[in-house]
């Protein structure tokens, strides 16, 4: 059995002093990938414990829970969580003068993917990868968003290559890409639990995108280049001019 | 009475005019050379990704390319010797600019290692030597400020490149980033274009050597006219190669580890890299202001002791920075660092100039630079070898470790003056009178 334990640490104004507008809330995300057995429970911090008037409350949507007493100062539920359908957001709710709340979040594990959209070119290859932190998904499923469509696209055929390096990190790898392989693409894991997405962008440009800046460049190169020798020859023209002005004057002094 | 030629270049350079924009097309060299390695860094994930190599596998291109940055110094002095600064400028620009072009198209790694690491790494060196070079032949009096100006390109580039590459890679990928970056890169031409040749071209020099060549010479000495080896006789020479050596195995270590070690203390990323960043503003202002200070008339003849005393600055700085507490303390580490490192840097080549004279000096830098070569790739993998094995207190002791060659190079450098001193007081002395006295005429004829 896993505990997770929230202690809340009330506010104490909200307690003698009816003008206090809101109460503390507090929650924790849990990350669960298979089957198992969890304790959830709120705690009372022991400055307050001498407060009895406290109406103790285990909620799941508007469904409530039965809980047990631990102690003077914590409540808990305990439960069996085997499939997607005992995930969610589970609260313990306080009430005395106000009402306060903590929330404990069970949730599947999280894919990374890539914020920055991945950039390449008509022709080339383009490598996309799902890692999952800590958790090892039983499969992974790789999906491209079609155009304005929600509608998933699973791919399995020619032209694309799905490769495992580990248990954790999944390589979807597109050969030879096409204006229309632009666009997003989900990596999905599944677990014992239920599924989890990434999100990854590609973006796929033409080779004229990247040429036009690229002759920009060259050009200016090319023309600061031509003005240096320019002034070059243009000075050592006038260096000449003074001194054959100088030579010039010498001779008609004698 | 006319006095000594205060240089051995047989004229007297123009200390500014045309000089300076010499000065601006060095920095322009000095700053892609030392600066792209480290602002491809950024490339790295992508192309492992891309590739499916190990993270090692890409660190290679750096490390190909920073090696033959290096390593290719001699052949570019003996090129400079031949043909003088300009056109190998223009050529090492054009190389660059193939190879990072060339290196937009690759399909493999090892296609990777060639274009970006030897042919873009040789194009840089021919950048970097002759930048330097050439600034020992327009100017003497003012040479100093001239050196610490053009060194101020590197901080200044990396400012700009690191960014740069981000938005290219964020926008074009990494092929689009390495064709126009490859663009970028041939504004070494542009800078190239400004180094005018002063005086006749150095091949001029060598016309009847030339012919004496056909006439079957010996071959040690055909190789001394094109790069000096009568240099390993110059014991100051010698010093500054060995003392150099052994720093640049510190000396760039601080910089690699920086970051690890912030976030090793639990800083966040983005403060991190900030850290970088004051240090290369630091950088960027102490450089010229070194050359400013290493200019005037009190520390000019004494330069080699202020070069000595900031390297012991720079050790001194890394022994202390473990009891740097908290991101505070590493940011007046990283002011304190990037002073000391601008310190080094800005006087690193003025100070072999100074010993070994201008005309020396071509091959001087050819022949420091592939030494330097080594220790510069065993650096920072020796301090992250050492990191797990005196990780005691919990503290980096890879920064310990920087700091050691560094206060040894430090000590070894002012102990050399002291036995110079003692040992050779004359031709120390009549060195410095020299400079003096060289100072003084072409102070007179501007006077005039």
């Amino acid at each position: 059995i896993t505990s997770y334990i929230l202690t809340n640490i009330f506010n104490e104004s909200c307690f003698f002093n009816t003008k206090c507008v809101s109460g503390t809330s507090m929650e924790k995300n849990i990350t669960l990938d298979s089957a198992t057995i969890i304790e959830l429970s709120c705690r009372l911090d022991n400055k307050y414990s001498h407060l009895k008037s406290l109406q103790v409350t285990w909620k799941r949507g508007n469904e409530t829970i039965r809980h047990i007493d631990k102690t003077e100062n914590s409540w808990s539920i305990q439960m069996k969580i085997l499939d997607s359908s005992k995930l969610g957001s589970y609260s313990c709710i306080l009430k005395g003068e106000e009402e306060i709340s903590a929330i404990f979040y069970l949730q599947v594990p999280k894919i990374e993917g890539k914020e920055k959209p991945i950039v390449s070119y008509e022709g080339d290859s383009a490598i996309m990868i799902c890692k999952s932190s800590g958790y090892t998904p039983i499969a992974w499923t790789w999906y491209k968003i079609n155009g304005s469509e929600q509608t998933a696209v699973p791919l399995d055929f020619e032209g694309y290559v799905i490769n495992s390096v580990s248990a954790n990190v999944t390589h979807l790898k597109i050969l030879k890409l096409t204006k229309e392989d632009d666009g997003v693409y989900w990596c999905e894991a599944a677990f014992e639990l239920g599924r989890s997405k990434g999100n990854l962008k590609l973006k796929v440009l033409s080779l004229m995108v990247p040429l036009k800046p690229f002759l920009a460049i060259v050009a200016e190169v090319v023309i600061l280049v031509t003005i240096v020798f320019l002034y070059e020859m243009y000075s050592k023209k006038k260096e000449k001019c003074a001194e054959d002005e100088k030579e010039f004057d010498q001779i008609e002094q004698l | 009475m006319s006095p000594p030629v205060p240089s051995d270049l047989g004229y007297v350079p123009p200390d500014g005019g045309w000089g300076w924009a010499v000065v601006f097309g060095a920095s322009v060299s000095v700053g892609f050379a030392y600066t792209f390695p480290k602002a491809f860094t950024i490339y790295f994930k992508e192309l492992q990704d891309f590739f499916g190599t190990s993270y090692g596998e890409i660190a290679w291109v750096s490390s190909i390319t920073l090696a033959t940055t290096y390593g290719a110094g001699p052949i570019s002095s003996i090129l400079v010797n031949r043909y003088g600064s300009r056109p190998v400028v223009i050529f090492g620009g054009l190389l660059c600019g193939i190879g990072m072009i060339s290196a937009a198209f690759c399909t493999s790694i090892l296609q990777l290692y060639i274009c970006v690491g030897f042919i873009t790494g040789f194009g840089l060196a021919l950048n970097l030597q002759p930048s330097v070079i050439i600034i020992g032949k327009y100017f003497l009096k003012r040479r100093p400020i001239a050196n610490g100006l053009a060194m101020a390109g590197s901080p200044v580039m990396l400012c700009t490149l690191a960014p740069l590459n981000q938005f290219l890679f964020d926008n074009f990928g990494w092929r689009g980033s390495f064709l126009i970056l490859g663009a970028i890169l041939l504004n070494c031409c542009v800078a190239g274009a400004l180094f005018r040749p002063i005086r006749a071209a150095p091949a001029s020099v060598k016309p009847q050597n030339k012919t004496e060549e056909e006439g079957g010479k010996d071959c040690c000495e055909k190789i001394n006219q094109y790069l000096d080896f009568s240099l390993f006789k110059h014991r100051g020479f010698l010093i500054y190669l060995i003392g150099n050596v052994l720093m640049f195995l510190g000396f760039f270590a601080p910089i690699v580890f920086l970051a690890p070690y912030a976030k090793h203390i639990g800083i966040d990323e983005y403060s991190a890299a900030f850290l970088l960043s004051i240090l290369a503003i630091v950088d960027m202002i102490a450089r010229p202001t070194t050359g400013i200070i290493a200019n005037s008339k009190w520390v000019r003849p004494r330069i080699q002791y202020f070069f000595s005393f900031s390297i012991a600055f720079n050790g001194t700085c890394h022994l202390l920075c473990p009891l740097a507490s908290g991101y505070t303390g590493l940011v007046v580490y990283s002011i304190f660092f990037g002073l000391a490192f601008g310190m080094v840097c800005a006087m690193l080549f003025e100070t072999l100039m100074d010993l070994v004279g201008a005309a020396r000096f071509t091959s001087a830098v050819g022949l420091v630079t592939i030494a330097e070569c080594c220790t510069i790739l065993l650096g920072p993998p020796i301090g992250g070898e050492l990191f797990p094995l005196m990780d005691f207190n919990h503290l980096s002791a890879s920064d310990r470790f920087k700091a050691v060659p560094k206060i040894k190079i430090g000590l070894f450098w002012m102990a050399w003056f002291e036995i110079s001193k003692g040992k050779d007081p004359q031709r120390s002395m009549l060195t410095i009178l020299n400079l003096q006295q060289g100072l003084q005429s072409s102070e007179d004829k501007w006077a005039h």
